[in-house]
């Protein structure tokens, strides 16, 4: 691995409390579930992305490390165990993300909106961000996450339309746009995608891809390296140097976004809250 | 006789693969110098080493996988 990948030994039990927490009440964070190298920083810092709608997931997508085949059913308990979970480790900043569920009719929409429901009814302080699934492209499921109180509304892009076909071969480049399209019109979160670096994708075709999600209106972006998980048969193709997320990254506010988020190690979900409240101090 | 033990890494993270050792045996390290890096499937960590000394013997070489709270050299 490249030097700029180099990271400090993270600081020994402070994570911890989280992480016992969640095993303890059968709570999925897709931080474990993806094998994220951010997971104890940001469980130290009281950052959690919460995994809903079980931990296996009806897509293929190559670069993920959340596991795949026949879903579980949907737990109706989920939606309290979460709420509660965010009141009692005092959490102000809660990501609620799933895995893709093509075998229920609404695409696990309705359950997201229980979720958030239930964490604002408990914790009405608390800023909820969603990052969903694409529905198969439906307005009505985006609207009902919407309408279900989230301030931020996510979807991510996670590489240029030519590699869709290798990576992410159950998706669709055009209806994920569509999805972000929907949300913004909506108008009622800040709207927010990601995408990934090093997947073989060339620099036409990045600037190609921020553009087409700066059209459809969204303000929130993030930009990190693919990092290969155990297990993946999907290569890193090159691990970007830094410089070039910098200069990503200037090219995006260049494009209109309010923020944005680009390094190697930044994922979708990583610092969150500060992308919406930037200067916001951690208790 | 000082060891330099992989210390956890991070949650869920049993194991590494040790990429390079910045010291060979007879090599002298101050507390707190970077020891060896040693990479998971998402990320790098420079060990340093708790301890100054020579190091006596390198027991777990360049390549190898290793679990947090293995023994990776001797200090003396």
């Amino acid at each position: 691995m490249p030097p700029w990948l180099l990271r400090p030994l993270p600081p020994p039990g402070i994570s911890k409390k989280i992480s016992i927490y969640m095993k303890e009440r059968g709570i999925e964070t897709v931080c474990a579930n993806s094998r994220c190298p951010n997971i104890c920083e940001c469980y130290s810092r009281g950052d959690v992305s919460f995994l809903i709608l079980g931990s296996t997931c009806t897509r293929n997508c190559a670069f993920c490390a959340v596991h795949k085949g026949l879903p579980e059913p949907v737990d109706g308990q989920e939606a309290a165990a979460i709420a509660d979970a965010v009141t009692e480790l005092g959490l102000r900043y809660a990501v609620i993300t799933s895995v893709t569920r093509d075998d229920l009719a609404d695409g696990g929409a309705d359950h997201y909106g229980e979720v958030v429901r239930a964490v604002k009814r408990a914790s009405p302080f608390a800023m909820v961000e969603v990052l969903t699934p694409d529905f198969h492209g439906s307005a009505d499921a985006v609207r009902s996450v919407v309408k279900s109180g989230a301030d931020v509304f996510s979807h991510n892009m996670e590489t240029v339309e030519r590699l869709y076909a290798k990576i992410r071969p159950l998706a669709n480049y055009r209806r994920s746009i569509k999805i972000l399209t929907l949300a913004v019109k909506e108008g009622r979160t800040a709207v927010k995608s990601g995408f990934m670096l090093g997947l073989g994708e060339r620099e036409d075709e990045v600037l190609r891809l921020m553009t087409d999600i700066r059209g459809t209106g969204c303000d929130f972006l993030t930009i990190g390296q693919y990092l290969k998980p155990k297990g993946s048969l999907l290569d890193v193709a090159e691990y970007i140097r830094p410089d070039v997320f910098e200069t990503l990254k200037i090219k995006a506010y260049d494009l209109g976004f309010k923020n944005v988020s680009s390094g190697p190690y930044v994922r979708s979900s990583y610092r969150a809250c500060e992308m919406i409240h930037p200067g916001e101090a951690y208790a | 006789m000082k060891k330099i033990i992989l210390p956890p890494l991070g949650e869920g993270i049993e194991s590494a693969v040790i990429s390079l050792w910045h010291f060979a045996e007879g090599g002298i390290v101050k507390a707190g110098d970077d020891v060896v890096e040693v990479v998971t499937d998402k990320a790098a960590f420079n060990v340093p080493s708790d301890s100054s000394g020579e190091i006596k013997k390198i027991i777990r070489a360049e390549g190898d996988t290793v679990k947090v709270g293995d023994v990776l050299a001797e200090l003396e």
